[in-house]
This record gives structure tokens, sequence and C-alpha cells, in this order.
């Protein structure tokens, strides 16, 4: 039971940070490798970004849980088992990323699905 | 190209991060009852703990390179290629946490990777498409 809401907790704070990070990342647009000394300008706009610090504070509440959940659970059971963060996060993307999801990708999204059940399997 | 090398090397740091954080979580003494309580003795535990540190520095460095190809790609499209971590993540559990891992477990693997890809086809697809209808018609355009 407690695994079980620890993976909820896992999933779902790591889909919407997921969310957050992408938009934050689109508004500061592509980063050339090319020119070392942007980089840290670059870094200093990422640091600075809402969005990117919103889907980090996320992220980290999603990486506790993982930590905890670790503690009493096999790293092969819960790394898959948590891997229906990619369906989460496609639903993320289509609502509030507004990103087309077609029929490929929900087939591809089942496929994910399944495979997570049968890594919950004993 | 410079997206596939940073994924990959995203993948092996996400992965060596999460078997360094499995060893060191699980090594911890008192870590018996964390299902119960949480307590001081416990936070202290992990914080003074090498591998812990150098788990979470790994999967620092994940997050740093999956950023940055987020910046050149979409999610739809670096979230799916970064799912041939789960693969890497199951062996490195065989090999190094000596971890058993059944064979529906292995077969689960497999199926996740199969959709993922589909996904990251569809995203590919779509991106295929968006840019088909934005080319600017040829020759009789208006001015």
């Amino acid at each position: 039971m407690m695994t079980m809401l620890m993976i909820g907790i896992i999933v779902l704070s790591n889909a919407a940070g997921d969310v957050f990070i992408t938009k934050g990342m689109k508004q500061i647009g592509e980063i050339p490798l090319t020119k070392p000394r942007r980089l840290w300008l670059t870094a200093g706009k990422v640091a600075t970004n809402r969005n990117f610090l919103l889907g980090l504070c996320l992220l980290a509440v999603s990486f506790a849980a993982f930590l905890a959940v670790l503690s009493w659970e096999d790293m092969s059971f819960i790394v898959p088992a948590t891997s229906v963060v990619y369906v989460v996060t496609i639903l993320g993307a289509r609502f509030i990323l507004k990103e087309h999801i077609d029929g490929l990708r929900w087939l591809g999204t089942c496929l994910v699905c399944a495979g997570v059940a049968l890594m919950c399997l004993p | 190209m410079k997206t596939a090398i940073t994924i990959a090397l995203a993948v092996l740091a996400q992965a060596a991060g999460n078997t360094l954080l499995s060893k060191g979580m699980k090594g911890i003494a008192s870590l018996g009852k964390l299902q119960e309580s949480i307590s001081p003795m416990l936070i202290l535990d992990v914080l003074g703990n090498p591998l812990i540190w150098i788990g979470t520095l790994c999967l620092g460095l994940f997050f740093a390179l999956f950023s940055l190809s987020l910046s050149w790609e979409d999610l739809s499209l670096v979230l799916p290629a970064t799912s041939i971590g789960y693969v890497v993540n199951v062996a490195f559990a065989h090999y190094f946490l000596q971890e058993p891992v059944s064979l529906s477990r292995w077969a689960g693997t497999g199926l996740i990777v199969a959709g993922v890809i589909l996904v990251s086809r569809s995203a590919a697809q779509a991106k295929q498409r968006e840019s088909e209808e934005t080319l600017p018609r040829s020759g009789l355009g208006m001015s």
C-alpha cells in the first residue's frame, strides 16, 4: 500500500515537473554548444526561469519519494514501475503543452502500460 | 548527432546514479523501520553516505544533459529516447546489485521500450507533417 502511494507521488510530480521544465527550456530557446562563454549566460537564464524552477521543485519531490521507496523495494521493480510516468507526461504534454497526440502515440503509450503491468508481477 | 550523444550519456549517468543510490540506501543500518517513521538519525545517515552523494551527482548530470536536449527537441521525442535507460537500469541492477530479474520483468522491459519507440516515431512523423505544411509554395506565389 505504502509502495503504491509512493509510486503515485513519484509519477505525478515527475510528469508535472517534466512538463514545466520543457515549458521553461522552450522559452529560453535552443542552447548552442559552440560558445562556451555564452553557456554561463544561458545557465543564468535557466536558473531564473519560473517554469523551470517550478518543474525543478516538482522533480525534487519526486526524487525524495524515489529515494525513500528504494530503501525497501528492488530498483529493478521501482524504476520500471514508475515508467507509467510516460503516460501521465504525454497527457500533460497534450493538455498543458498543447502537443498533438496521434493514434500511434496512444498505442505506444498502451504498450508502456502493459510493460509496466508485467513489471509489477511478482 | 549531438542530441543522440547527449541522450546516450544522460542514460548511462542515470543508470549509474540509480544503482549507486540503491546500494547506498540499502546499506544504511537504521533503515529497517523507514515505513513506520522517519527519524533525524536516518536523515543524517543518508547525508553521510558517499554512495548517496555520488549517485545524486550522477542523477544531476543526467538532469543537466536531459534539460540541454529539451532546448533542442520536443519533450515527446527526448523522453522516449531516454527510455532505453530502462533496459540499462535493469541490466545494472542485475549485474551490480545482484538483484534477481524474472523473465516477466525482462519481458515487461521489452514492452516498455517497444511502446516508447512507437511514441517517438509518432513524434517524428508529426514533425515531418508540420515541416511539410509550412513549406512555402514554389513558383506561383503572388506577392
